[in-house]
């Protein structure tokens, strides 16, 4: 099953940490986004594996863009 | 063998939603009373006791027309909530109804009502607790949402109309799940505070929960220990987001954090605890979700949270680390400003006592919301470094130093930009001036925190609000 991330807010994609073809567990860090002056992590909710990273160093996202795929 | 042989078959032989079944599951062993003789009405009301403490409770009989309401089970409700009332007993509720008995026509709908304005009498008055375990549909379904806190099993569906009628109407294709599940109460529409996985723990949730509210003991100071350093759970880097379950949790007694509202609005933390072995209500900014940012639901459901605590006599914990409201065209549409409202006055209302402490920062307009000294929080404090202000000084002194800052040259702008934050910051921020001015209290060192906050809320004369629990 493919468990989508998607962002809760707008913000600029500070660092991306994971890379597609990893293996995640719940908690783990997928990227750190740049909003509210604040560096915001973003982490797993489910454990599988990272299909797809959607977002780059840099990008701009809104509510609702997808940032990752994780495949469980 | 043969006794054993011959339980087996008699428990198999049980139906798991009998009305008695799931009431002995809730209740102590051999403590359920009947109210009145099993009959037909769907209903089944008793008494009993969670953990030691008398508690009122009843159950719609998903075996006799699917639980349907008519008016004789109605009755049994309505008698029994006098019953609560008269002896301030907590009332819990098992559900799994397909709403009012259609053959009774008006009389049901009648009945129904008049359970809905027994729950009214008794909100803010004795704890409402509500569990569903199958569909609760039409009437059924404001059963549990009048109450004060609503706990759902994986089996359990929410709606005030069901699939077929949304298809006829609408056009809409959903199933039941979808529409009113656990998920869907959980996460979308905040109608249910607690969802696990089975019966089972529903029920032993619904203990927990009526345990914490009947039997709020006292702050035993003693029984302490050594304390935990909380700041080490928060990350050395200033800037960056964190979950705040831990803090929360080691704040507490060791295990008894329950968190309500888990999976809606995440951004802030609700939930009831023990901290020197007295119920607390804990409500906390999550820094990882929204970056902690105050928003329509999150100030919904704290003014809520608060608003319960305050009618039941609960004191009240507020940890702050919030960067403010969360700006966005979809907030103020979504009524940001009416449901922020709400937290305002849930906090200003209060009577409980009530400690705020500031962890990192608190800013704006949310400073005011996370129950500031300005809406009676009896006691504020903040940790080393904290910031109060309106907004972080380096963003204040942008905007108040614009013109200055644009017509120095480029290369000392920054070395200006963090001269004059550092004199702003003297002068109208940070936690020094808020002391000056009796917002803040004191300054306090994480690793004293625990013992601090438990002695604090120890030392103020308990007190409880007068007032319902609206399902804000």
């Amino acid at each position: 099953m493919n468990h989508t991330v998607l962002a809760e807010l707008v913000a600029n994609v500070f660092k991306v940490v994971a890379s597609p073809g990893d293996e995640v567990q719940p908690g783990d860090m997928l990227v750190i986004l740049e909003s509210m002056k604040m560096e915001i992590p973003v982490l797993a909710e489910v454990a599988g594996t990272i299909s797809e990273i959607a977002v780059a160093e840099g990008d701009v996202i809104t509510e609702g863009d997808t940032i990752a795929v994780i495949s469980s | 063998m043969t006794a054993v042989t011959t339980q087996a078959v008699e428990i198999a032989e049980i139906d798991p939603r009998d009305v008695e079944v799931r009431l002995n599951l809730l209740l102590d062993p051999g403590s359920l009373v009947p109210l009145h003789p099993r009959d037909d009405s769907g209903l089944y009301a008793v008494r009993g006791m969670v953990n030691g403490s008398p508690v009122v409770a009843f159950c719609t009989d998903a075996l006799k027309m699917g639980g349907a309401m008519g008016s004789e089970g109605c009755k049994h409700i309505v008698t029994a909530y006098d019953l609560a009332l008269r002896e301030r007993l907590p009332v819990i509720g098992i559900w799994h109804s397909g709403g009012a008995r259609l053959a009774e026509g008006v009389e049901a709908l009648d009945a129904v009502g008049l359970v809905f304005q027994a729950m009214i009498r008794a909100s803010g008055r004795v704890p409402q607790i509500s569990i569903v375990l199958g569909p609760a549909a039409g009437g059924a379904a404001y059963g549990p949402a009048l109450t004060d806190l609503v706990i759902m099993s994986n089996a359990g569906r929410v709606f005030v109309t069901g699939p077929d009628v949304v298809r006829s109407v609408t056009g809409e294709n959903v199933d039941m799940e979808s529409l009113g599940g656990p998920d869907t109460h959980g996460r979308r529409s905040g109608v249910v505070h607690v969802i696990t996985a089975d019966d089972a723990s529903a029920l032993s949730e619904g203990r927990r929960l009526t345990d914490l509210l009947a039997a709020q003991g006292s702050f035993e100071l003693a029984s302490l220990g050594a304390d935990p350093d909380l700041g080490a759970l928060l990350p050395e880097n200033r800037k960056r987001a964190y979950d705040v379950h831990p803090l929360v949790s080691a704040l507490l007694d060791e295990n008894t954090f329950f968190e309500l509202h888990a999976k809606w609005a995440p951004n802030i933390v609700t939930g009831l605890g023990r901290l020197a072995g007295r119920t607390v209500g804990v409500i906390a900014n999550n820094p990882l979700r929204l970056g902690g940012c105050l928003d329509s639901p999150s100030a919904e459901k704290a003014a809520r949270f608060v608003r319960m605590c305050d009618a039941f006599g609960v004191p009240l914990v507020v940890l702050v680390d919030v960067p403010g409201y969360l700006p966005g065209v979809g907030q103020e549409w979504d009524g940001v400003v009416r449901r922020g409202a709400k937290l305002l006055h849930a906090f200003g209302e209060a009577v409980v006592p009530r400690l705020t402490l500031v962890t990192r920062k608190a800013y704006g307009g949310a400073y005011i919301a996370m129950n500031a000294r300005a809406l009676g929080s009896n006691v504020v404090w903040a940790w080393p470094g904290a910031e109060v202000a309106v907004m972080g000084a380096t963003a204040a002194v942008g905007i108040l130093h614009r013109k200055k800052l644009a017509a120095a040259p480029p290369g000392e702008r920054e070395a200006l930009h963090a001269q004059l934050a550092a004199e702003h910051e003297r002068i109208a921020g940070g936690v020094a001036r808020a002391m000056e001015i009796g917002v803040v209290d004191e300054v306090i060192e994480p690793a004293v925190t625990r013992s601090r906050v438990a002695a604090a809320l120890a030392g103020i004369p308990p007190a409880r609000g007068a007032h319902g629990n609206i399902p804000l």
